[in-house]
């Protein structure tokens, strides 16, 4: 179970943020912003125009003593943050790229929608649900 | 002989697995070489190839060499070969054949036998030769020691007795031996090196698959395998030693996380004892204490794999390693609940984090520090918060006092560090904690270098955000220390990072933490500001902005000076509209609408608001990024004052078709131009409080609500141009709230109208002679003009003109303005004159506000026109004169006469009663000429007339018409009949008749006039439709001397019967080509040419004939 997701956009500000603790969520906020340096740093330092550039996980950003934060960013530069208390065992890397894998989809079908402005933030209560399901496992 | 192998092993640092090489036969011989073999051995790398397709590896081999003693050798079976006698090898300079037989060759039978009977293969005899230089058995094989031990004990095994020339004497050839040597020991050592290692890596593979049986011991297997990777460490194969480091790393994590609740890992509880040390881990050679606790364990683990990979030189990947090691070792000690005094484990952890920072500068490698940085920096941050959090256990934060308990702490956690001194020059990392710890003074010092530290690692590495969060830290701690403008410093840093990124609620968080910041700086000018963001924030709770709000309220009546904040997320302006319909007059209103949505979260009183404006620049040439983007209408929404996304843009999409040379087709595709991008302005824009002109809100003071408020303002424009508006004012007494400028420019124009003049003709044209009246309008446009100024009308020479009644006409004329408003007009009346033989004129007007004149053109038309027609009876003339009255009112003639100057004697024909000659009517007067035998050629006529206009009293008028009477003689008289044929009496249709033709030269009686016409051209002009002329239709006569008459005869037929019109006949001057010879200028002189006579030249008697046309009998029978 993640603890708190992020969508972060082209231009690093948050466009969705959501924790399960809504108690924690400043301080998550701090983390993941400092978790973008590194984003930025995997996205400079990868090969750049290279053919094989579709891989999306960025893998684990940062190590905390009490989380993990883990980062994805997609081709047009949307970075999703996970975070994932570090006690937890239960999730390896493959579970952390399918929940990825499944916030990109959440997230395509929100881009779609012709209600949402891109680059706005996010407050569609159901695309809320939705990503709480892919945190809590339950999808 | 010296066996130097057990003394290593008791130096700790380093365990010797070096091969053992037990040494038999004449060790005399073997110690004299013994240093120079072990020496050499490792010198060299060796390839070493293994099972299991690993690759090959090149790696450095030594040995150790013991006696040989037939009670250490190996059992067959056992696995840890590595700590046996793994090679044997035989030694003797035995060179006389007869003495091998009779001794040596007993003991190596005896030798081998114990060998074999352990099942061991690994040996060698080495022959060692003091060559002399000569050989003299050169040509008899098998006469050498060697040879015959070859024979006698590996005749299929020739590589496991060499001979080596003692190498003491040093000779080209003994150097060659030796190489020989040195490489067949490598050799064969490390074949039975390497089945040793396969034995052990077997061993350990079983042994960790026991794992989860009963009695397994962690610390036992670890033993093991670290002996597999002091092996490999041994060979130079450092990387893969780090490997079986790495793999007993995973297991023990694995055991910790999965295997708490199993009962067959028992050996866990070991590390579970309560902790009584926290020495500080040391990199470099380290040892394994007995019955170790979890971090002793954990970093005695991490200095190894530590120590691998600085001997592979990755200080980098150490550093990367030390962070993730460091938190792994606080999860298990939470995990296996192992108790703690307080603060011992932070203790721990700092003195780690220092340690591989301490290591990583000493292995500082200058192209490397970028790559270490990456990892450095999170250790020094997490150095930094440890120390922290140890200065808060201990009382030692700024503005604190330890107390009692905290200062035994203190004591306690001292103790449990152990002592680990450093030089006076580089105190050790538990030097300096303890230090650190002991007073308040130390602990700062050393927390704010470190934390400093770790932000400008940060920065260096590009990591701004993880610097701004240790910024925050240490603003905090800087509050602590009341050191307020530092904190304000690094605050203000980290607010400029968020908002950049947009993180909304961290910036209004960061404004809070400002807020207080300045408070107790007791800066009410940036409190104010803070306060101002933090109340509009929508991010913070409402009780926190209201608090936030009252605050600024009270502080606004403080400030002594404008204070001037940005708009910001204070007050956004949703929609701008100018409300004005058509063009904004000068002195009159522009009225705006401005819907400004408010964040602040209760009602604040406004004690002026107003929108500036701005002069539009000239647009300069040549110059098109000066240009300001202006917008088209009038009103700008929230969604056009957004800057556009440019992804969000239509792409401009272009065909783009490219051809080979032979103009087929090579490719088709589409091309995008991007759409520019444009750098966002990153400096915000200057916000400048002294503003000219403004739009003004006009009932004060305004009450600004939260939410949407629509506010009218009002300006009168007072000055022309092109304007646009600027920035937004909002004055809450002092704190005056400006926005930026509006983007896109609204940009409007106020104009301004010119007076007018005008003049103003009534409906009827104008007539030359009458005085008749104008109108003058002078329209004043959205300005007055001064009442003194004049109106000058200057009339061309005929016209004259005046306003008042009763003065004189004149040419020129001054007119005063007078009195008057802005959009006003007045009317006067103006008399003009135009004399009576003139018709066009023109007015021309200079006015005050223009250079220019005006010119005003008039046209004047007579009250009567008229026309004269001359008539002809055979030799009599008449003159008829036509007047038609032009103007509206009636005509009254008095009397007409006409004047031909006595050149000949006029009958007037006229009848004399009251005439009115009306609009458009015509009246005609008749004189006869009476023409006498010698006239002028042409007469001059003068007819004139005395009117008065109808509804006027008194004054007669005269009417004058001048005109010429030429060419009134009468020439030609002509004269048609039709006759019907011979035999008929009457015409009939169909049947040719002739047409009699008499023209009566009449000229003789003017003569003088005459001369020149001798030839005249006869055409006949018949109706077709009536008749047709037979044969030829004109023809030549010419008068020759004193003919008085020709007749021609021509052939006509009617085509219709009843009264018919004679055919028409006309003549013309017959003008011959040879007459013009004489006068070559004349054009057509070859040809000849027609000239038509005046109409009172010629009469034609029978113009007004007919002919009776009977029907043809005949052809009405058919």
């Amino acid at each position: 179970m993640a603890v708190c997701a992020a969508i972060i956009g082209k231009d690093n500000s948050p466009k969705f943020f959501v924790t399960i603790n809504p108690d924690e969520e400043l301080q998550f906020q701090y983390r993941v912003l400092s978790s973008l340096d590194i984003v930025e740093d995997k996205l400079n330092s990868g090969v750049k125009g290279g053919a094989d550039t579709k891989e999306l996980y960025l893998g684990m950003l940062l190590s905390l003593e009490a989380h993990k934060i883990y980062g994805y960013v997609t081709n047009t530069k949307i970075k999703f943050i996970i975070v994932v208390d570090s006690t937890n065992m239960v999730l390896r890397d493959n579970e952390i790229r399918s929940m990825f894998r499944k916030i990109h989809s959440e997230y395509a079908d929100i881009v779609s929608n012709p209600f949402y402005i891109p680059g706005e933030p996010i407050s569609s209560k159901n695309f809320t649900t939705n990503i709480k399901n892919i945190m809590t496992g339950t999808v | 002989m010296k066996m130097n192998g057990t003394d290593l092993k008791e130096e700790g640092s380093l365990i010797d697995r070096r091969p053992i090489i037990t040494c038999a036969g004449e060790i005399e011989v073997f110690s004299v070489i013994e240093d120079n073999l072990t020496e050499a051995l490792p010198q060299d790398t060796y390839e070493w190839r293994r099972t299991f397709g690993r690759p090959v590896r090149s790696v450095h081999i030594g040995g150790v060499f013991v006696p040989y003693s037939p009670a250490a050798l190996s059992k067959s079976n056992s696995w840890d070969l590595i700590r046996q006698p793994l090679f044997h090898i035989y030694w003797t300079d035995c060179s006389d054949v007869e003495l091998y037989k009779s001794s040596v060759k007993e003991d190596i039978e005896n030798w081998l036998k114990e060998l074999s009977s352990k099942e061991i293969n690994d040996w060698l005899i080495v022959v060692v030769e003091n060559f002399d230089g000569k050989r003299t058995n050169k040509l008899l094989p098998r006469t050498t020691v060697l040879d015959k031990i070859r024979a006698d004990f590996a005749p299929k095994q020739g590589d496991r007795c060499v001979s080596v020339i003692n190498p003491g004497k040093i000779e080209s050839r003994s150097a060659d031996s030796w190489r020989g040597l040195v490489n067949r020991v490598r050799h064969l050592l490390l074949a039975a090196y390497a089945k040793a290692v396969y034995r052990l890596e077997e061993h350990v593979r079983q042994q960790r698959e026991k794992r989860n049986e009963h009695g397994w011991n962690f610390m036992h297997y670890f033993s093991l395998q670290e002996e597999l990777a002091q092996v490999l460490e041994m060979l130079g194969l450092y990387d893969e030693a780090l490997v079986q480091y790495d793999e007993l790393d995973a297991l023990f994590s694995q055991f910790v996380a999965n295997g708490i609740t199993s009962d067959s890992v028992s050996w866990l509880s070991n590390f579970q004892k309560p902790l009584e040390r926290w020495h500080g881990l040391k990199l470099g050679s380290s040892k394994l204490p007995k019955d170790p606790s979890i971090l002793e364990l954990r970093a005695y683990l991490f200095a190894k794999q530590a120590h691998m990979l600085l001997l592979t030189n990755k200080v980098w990947e150490m550093a990367s390693r030390s962070l993730p090691f460091l938190n792994t070792c606080s999860k298990e000690l939470i995990i296996l609940e192992v108790t703690a005094p307080p603060g011992a484990i932070s203790c721990w952890l700092f003195l780690a984090a220092m340690e591989v920072l301490e290591t990583c500068d000493k292995f500082n490698h200058a192209d490397e520090v970028k790559e270490y940085s990456l990892h450095t920096a999170g250790v020094w941050e997490y150095a930094s918060q440890k120390i922290r959090s140890l200065g808060e256990l201990c009382g030692l934060m700024p503005g604190g006092f330890p107390t009692s308990e905290q200062l035994h702490i203190v004591v306690e956690l001292s103790a449990g560090m152990g002592d680990n001194p450093g030089t006076s020059d580089s105190p050790s990392p538990t030097d300096k904690l303890k230090v650190a710890l002991c007073s308040q003074e130390a602990f700062n010092k050393t927390y704010l270098e470190l934390a400093e530290l770790a932000m400008g690692t940060y920065k260096h590495i590009g990591r701004l955000r993880s610097a701004r969060l240790v910024g925050r830290e240490l603003a905090s701690f800087y509050m602590l220390v009341g050191e307020t403008q530092k904190a304000a410093a690094f605050l203000t840093d980290i607010l400029r990072t968020f908002e950049q990124d947009g993180w909304h609620e961290l910036a209004a968080q960061t404004q809070i933490e400002l807020a207080e910041c300045f408070l107790k700086a007791e800066d009410t000018r940036k409190y104010v500001c803070a306060c101002a963001a933090v109340s509009a924030a929508l991010e913070i709770d409402t009780l926190i902005r209201w608090t936030y709000f009252d605050d600024m309220c009270k502080c606004v009546n403080l400030l002594k000076e404008p204070l001037i904040v940005p708009f910001n997320d204070i007050f956004k302006i949703t929609s701008v509209c100018i409300k004005n319909d058509g063009d904004i007059m000068q002195d009159s209103d522009i009225n705006l609408e401005l819907l400004i949505e408010s964040n602040f979260p209760k009602e604040i009183l406004c004690t002026k608001m107003a929108v500036s404006l701005e002069t539009f620049p000239e647009p300069v040439k040549d110059n098109k990024k000066t240009q300001e983007k202006v917008w088209p209408s009038r009103l700008l929404t929230a969604k056009d004052m957004r800057a556009q996304d440019v992804m969000l843009q239509r792409l401009k999409m272009k065909k783009n078709l490219d051809f080979k040379q032979d103009r087929q087709l090579a490719a088709a595709g589409v091309a995008s131009k991007f759409t520019e991008l444009r750098r966002k302005s990153s400096t915000s824009q200057q916000v400048k409080e002294e503003v000219g002109e403004c739009l003004e809100v006009v009932n004060l003071p305004l009450v600004i609500t939260p939410g949407l408020n629509l506010i009218r303002l009002k300006k009168r424009a007072t000055h022309i141009g092109k304007y646009f508006l600027g920035q937004t004012i909002m004055h809450v007494k002092n704190l005056h709230i400006v926005s930026p400028t509006l983007t896109p420019r609204l940009v409007f124009d106020v104009k301004e109208e010119h007076p007018t003049l005008k003049l103003y003709k009534k409906a009827a044209p104008l007539l030359t002679g009458i005085e008749q009246s104008m109108n003058l309008i002078l329209t004043i446009g959205s300005y007055s003009i001064d009442p003194k100024s004049t109106v000058k009308l200057i009339t061309s020479n005929g016209l004259s003109l005046h306003t008042e009644q009763d003065a004189p006409l004149q040419n020129s004329l001054e007119i005063e303005v007078g009195e008057n408003y802005p959009f006003s007009s007045s009317r006067r009346s103006l008399r003009v004159l135009a004399d009576a033989l003139s018709k066009d004129h023109q007015v021309t007007i200079h006015v005050p506000w223009t250079p220019k004149p005006i010119v005003v053109m008039l046209s004047f038309t007579p009250p009567l026109t008229s026309s004269w027609k001359l008539f002809t009876v055979l030799m009599k003339k008449f003159i008829q004169i036509n007047v038609i009255g032009q103007c509206n009112v009636d005509i009254i003639p008095r009397g007409v006469n006409l004047n031909v100057d006595k050149t000949c004697e006029l009958v007037e024909k006229n009848c004399h009663s009251s005439q009115i000659i009306s609009n458009g009517s015509t009246h005609s007067y008749i004189w006869e000429l009476v023409i006498g035998a010698e006239m002028e050629s042409v007469i001059k006529a003068e007819f004139s007339m005395v009117y008065r206009l109808h509804n006027q009293d008194g004054d007669n008028k005269l009417f004058q018409y001048f005109f010429d009477i030429a060419d009134y003689q009468t020439l030609y008289i002509l004269d048609t009949n039709v006759d019907p044929s011979k035999g008929s009496e009457f015409c009939k249709v169909g049947i040719v008749c002739h047409l009699h033709l008499t023209i009566e030269n009449n000229s003789s009686s003017f003569s003088p006039v005459t001369e020149a016409i001798k030839s005249i051209m006869y055409e006949v002009l018949a109706e077709q439709s009536v008749w047709a002329v037979c044969g030829r239709t004109a023809g030549v006569v010419s008068f020759e001397s004193q003919e008085k008459y020709q007749t021609v005869v021509l052939e006509v037929m009617p085509l219709t019967s009843g009264h018919l019109p004679l055919p028409l006949v006309r003549i013309s001057k017959y003008i011959p080509a040879e007459s013009g010879g004489a006068d070559k200028s004349k054009k057509n002189d070859s040809h000849p040419r027609l000239e038509p006579f005046s109409p009172g030249q010629v009469y034609n008697k029978s113009k007004g004939k007919q002919l009776h046309v009977i029907a043809n009998v005949s052809e009405n029978a058919q």
